[in-house]
């Protein structure tokens, strides 16, 4: 036996000699950094872009009140130099997308620490690391459940091998016509929001949906005909009624809540085994609470979690339009054309409109209304965030260093903490890593992805921000087609391709197996996009993405056996795919992944992130687990996620 | 212990807490809003407990150590200063544990538990005992059992540790899933709801679990299923009580040799068979590991937040934490239902 013999962990020399960089300086951040400094580690660099909210206090410990607003970077870095003058920590205040953090800046690492909350980033750290070979340890918090895992070049499987599921969106007809849950409600005031007062989004209509295929009649036309000052389709935009009536309360509220209300009873056929809506006057609300008791019990509660009357809900309406129309104004006084505002869940006349609208219409469907408290959460997609989780992750983060760091990948894990042990007395789950999967787009010799979209109807400009950009993660991406010419689509260099913007794909003669050649230099990241020409995508989805060919031929054939027919009335976002738009609702800081209701039997889920999130999950292969999970594997059962993840 | 207290959670505290009432409510808050606890011990998984319950915003909390700062401390004590070596510990660990969190009462106390009447442990929701001899352990368990105060206690030897919980008759609250139909006709739709129910775990002391019999019928059966870290935390707190532990004077190889002899020892005497126990764990279960620590301390932690707040099912009796195989495992160890 030829021995020369693997260590199990890293030893004092080696510690001491590590470069480390810490992305992210939030709650998991804080703890790490606090673990990194006492277990001997002395080169340490921690990038952040986020300052200090008083939010956080709760469990970023380096933290205190005073340093509300100032970078969490830099304070953290002053906090945790204090348990070793001798370390050197380096704090930068910015994004890991700045052109700064090149290949050249991570190359001078020996492993790179994730502490992130968002998938964009990890994506993006994750291709700088397979770049220059760096490994890389991630991990995530969501509640009582976390994460930690190993990412190695040519060893393990890489943040992107395995397709995340995406937020849950809602059909249009849903939210425009027949609500029946909570959120249903919220995600139409946050659509109202951006027909007021944002930017505008064609997919985010607000009005009464004619075309919803279960209205299948023409109820709403003959009341259309009859009527010619109520419905939906009449009107040119939203904003631009509004503005002709300069956001008068009263008069958006009998618009949306009385005459659009009218027109959606219309529409007989949808109310045939649904409870019909109720309109509702701004003169005449009633002001008792829904489902509400005695005032004693209301004095147990915060002020947030008092149930507004639909009068309240009318005060509270119309008071923050008012407010919310004068900045309007001051913003487009400003700038012309972006002048618009953007939906804050921590913004109070924000969070007052969302709660009133969606208070009010739910009130109208007879959906359970929700309080303000629990409206931010709804709309802010805000994961709940604890110290002790936190630091449990954070631990085990280094446990996975001190191996990685001697190069000991055969003993490196995914370890999940779950909530309660479900398999073998398991609270902390420890799995083996899954080798790569040699279809991935990202660190497989091809990087290949399959995009089925409409040719005729899907412009450039489309194809470049909401494709390339926020689907596949790329900053600044090349296209080329493969049309044996080279013809450049889009170019990163400013100034030579913005005249494409507007136009079609097929206008540049690409259509069904078309090949588009995109490379990001920054990411040092590239990628072929294999067009799949298709008319036939749900309503107001604009493409999906399919991981690899073995999927999408997988998909193929399942087309073909079953007819080929059309997936009418099919649910959308099977998992494999990635529907890229709708109502994702997405908080730079804290979003949220949602589960399906159903799992399928042989997947682990597991939820991600400290705070903020992702909108993803895992899914993994049963037979990627390790042998002794026995058959009964753990999984982080879907209703008690839901629970840690606030229903949705 | 489920009764509503008359605790009032001002507008800055939501605010400050915020993250976790959206995750266990603001009713468990209110509980830990009301709870005093007690934390004997102030090394490194000391340290980790105080900062998480001091997050989390209980009334107070009370620092015990009536030992002073050493080298080691320097890699898992996070609330004392380098330039703290040879004073107290409590004395020196109050100032940054306050910083974490104003709203918390936290106070120090530099006396031996050995020295602290019965009545002492009164003043307290939750003991949670680190450091301390089995003895001392079993003593404290004895007075809380009969109090219905909340019993913890915890170690971290190197890369091991293991958690011990006593709630005695403890009641809490469970949210429950259901699903709830809305709508009507081909309508009806099927949306996730949630209640809470009430629900009980019974809990043993220490000395149970000390007293279980691995040689009975029931202590055969277990015993292979019994995680091994459970015994090697017998061997290392035998070798806590022998006082070389924290004894400068021997080398790591003396200690590693003694820790084998005890390990012998140990097994005999309980009458579980030598080779339950590998003699790896030696090499690897000197110090406090700082990441080992974070670990257990967080578990620990919220397993004394839960016991508080009355909410959620708890870890009953044991958590071992094994850094060697990366396992956390829970297991209730003493009884023999």
């Amino acid at each position: 036996m030829a021995n020369v013999e693997q260590r199990e962990f890293a030893g004092p020399e080696e510690i001491r000699a590590a470069k480390l960089l810490v992305v992210g300086a939030g709650g998991i951040g804080c703890e790490l950094l606090k673990n990194l400094v006492l277990t001997g580690f002395r080169y340490i660099e921690v990038i952040d872009l986020d300052t200090i909210d008083v939010s956080n206090l709760n469990r970023q410990f380096l933290f205190r009140k005073q340093h509300v607003g100032k970078s969490k970077a830099v304070v953290a870095r002053e906090s945790v130099q204090a348990l070793n003058p001798d370390a050197k920590i380096i704090a930068h205040h910015s994004s890991i997308f700045e052109k700064t953090y090149g290949r050249d800046f991570f190359k001078k690492f020996n492993v790179v620490l994730n502490a992130l909350d968002n998938r964009a980033a990890r994506n993006h750290v994750n291709r700088m690391c397979l770049n220059v070979d760096v490994p890389l340890v991630e991990s995530g918090t969501a509640g009582y459940l976390g994460q930690v895992t190993v990412i190695k070049k040519g060893i393990t499987e890489c943040y992107e091998c395995q397709p995340k599921a995406t937020q849950k969106t809602y059909p249009g007809c849903t939210i425009r016509n027949t609500p029946s849950e909570p959120i249903h409600c919220i995600v139409w005031a946050k659509h109202l929001f951006n027909q007021l007062f944002g930017e505008e989004d064609p997919d985010q209509d607000v009005s009464p949906d004619t075309a919803d295929p279960e209205a299948a009649g023409d109820a709403g036309q003959e009341a259309l005909a009859s009527d010619g000052v109520t419905g939906g389709v009449e009107r040119s935009s939203t904003r631009e009624w509004a503005k002709s009536c300069d956001w008068d309360p009263v008069k958006l509220f009998n618009k949306l809540f009385r005459d659009d209300i009218k027109y959606l009873l219309s529409m007989a056929n949808l109310w045939q085994h649904r409870r019909p809506p109720t309109p509702l006057d701004w003169g005449n609300l009633p002001d008792s609470v829904p489902g509400s008791s005695t005032s004693a019990q209301d004095s147990d509660l915060l002020e947030d979690q008092r149930m507004w009357s639909a009068k309240m809900c009318g005060q509270m309406f119309g008071r923050s339009v008012n407010t919310l129309k004068e900045r309007l104004k001051t913003k487009v006084a400003e700038d012309k054309e972006h002048g618009y505002l953007i939906w804050d869940k921590d913004d109070d006349p924000s969070l007052d409109f969302v709660t009133a609208a969606a208070g009010i219409r739910s009130h109208i469907f007879g959906i359970a209304q929700k309080t303000r408290f629990d409206v931010r959460s709804m709309a802010g997609n805000i994961i709940p965030a604890i110290a002790t989780t936190n630091a449990v992750i954070a631990g085990l983060i280094v446990m996975e260093l001190l191996k990685v760091l001697c190069g000991n990948y055969s003993k490196c894990k995914t370890v999940y903490l779950v909530r309660q042990p479900k398999s073998k007395k398991k609270l902390l789950v420890p799995c083996e890593l899954v080798k790569p999967n040699p279809a991935c787009p990202v660190c497989s010799e091809k990087h290949e992805v399959t995009v089925r979209l409409n040719c005729e109807t899907t412009t450039v400009k489309t194809l470049e921000e909401k494709v390339l950009k926020d689907a596949l993660t790329m900053v600044a991406p090349d296209v080329e087609i493969e049309d044996g010419k080279g013809t450049i689509l889009i170019s990163s260099e400013e100034g030579e391709t913005e005249g494409n913007h507007g136009k079609f794909l097929k206008d540049f003669g690409i259509g069904h197996d078309s090949r588009l050649k995109c490379d990001d230099f920054f990411q040092d990241f590239e990628v072929v996009v294999n067009i799949m020409q298709s008319e036939d995508l749900e309503r107001g989805v604009e493409f999906e993405l399919i991981g690899n060919v073995a999927q999408l031929k997988a998909k193929m054939d399942a087309k073909a056996a079953s007819g080929s027919t059309p997936r009418n009335g099919q649910p959308n976002g099977t998992a494999e795919t990635t529907s890229a738009n709708s109502d994702v609702i997405v908080d730079d800081e804290e979003d949220i992944e949602i589960e399906e209701e159903e799992v399928e039997e042989d997947e682990m889920e597991k939820d991600e992130e400290e705070g903020a999130g992702d909108k993803m999950l895992r899914k993994r292969k049963a037979e990627n687990l390790e042998k002794d999970l026995g058959s009964k594997r753990p999984r982080v059962e879907p209703d008690q996620s839901d629970d840690d993840l606030i229903v949705l | 212990m489920l009764e509503n207290k008359e605790i009032h959670i001002s507008e800055d505290e939501a605010a400050l807490y915020d993250r976790q009432i959206r995750l266990w409510g603001l009713d468990a808050q209110k509980r830990l809003r009301g709870s005093r606890i007690l934390v004997i011990g102030m090394r490194g998984l000391g340290a980790e407990i105080c900062k998480n319950v001091v997050l989390a915003g209980v009334k107070s909390v009370t620092l015990m150590d009536h030992t002073n700062v050493e080298k080691d401390d320097e890699t898992s004590q996070f609330l004392v200063q380098r330039t703290d070596e040879g004073k107290n510990r409590a004395e020196c660990s109050l100032d940054r544990t306050q910083q974490l969190n104003p709203m918390v009462h936290v106070y120090k106390d530099t006396e031996s538990v050995a020295a602290k009447p019965d009545e002492f442990f009164h003043n307290f929701e939750v003991v949670c005992a680190t450091c301390c001899t089995t003895q001392e352990m079993i003593r404290i368990n004895n007075v809380c059992h009969s109090r219905g105060i909340k019993f913890f206690a915890g170690d971290v030897f190197g890369y091991y540790g293991y958690m011990f919980a006593d709630l005695n008759d403890h009641e809490y609250l469970e949210e429950v899933h259901h699903v709830v139909s809305t709508g009507y006709g081909a309508k009806k739709q099927k949306i996730p709801d949630s209640k809470m129910a009430k629900r009980n775990s019974r809990f043993i002391t220490l000395q149970d679990v000390l007293d279980f019999d691995w040689a009975s019928t029931k202590g055969k059966m277990l015993m292979n299923k019994t995680p091994e870290t459970y015994f090697i935390s017998l061997v290392l707190l035998r070798f806590r009580s022998e006082q070389v532990l924290h004894n400068a004077q021997l080398t790591k190889e003396e200690k590693q040799k003694k820790v084998l002899g005890l390990k012998n020892t140990v097994m005999e005497e309980i009458g579980i068979s030598d080779s339950i126990v590998s003699d790896k764990f030696v090499s690897y279960c000197m110090g406090e590991l700082s990441p080992v620590c974070a670990i257990l301390g967080g578990v620990l932690s919220q397993e004394i937040i839960k016991a508080v707040s009355a909410k959620d099912m708890p870890h009953n009796n044991f958590f071992f934490f094994d850094g060697v195989d990366g396992k956390g495992l829970v297991d209730c160890i003493g009884t023999y239902e």
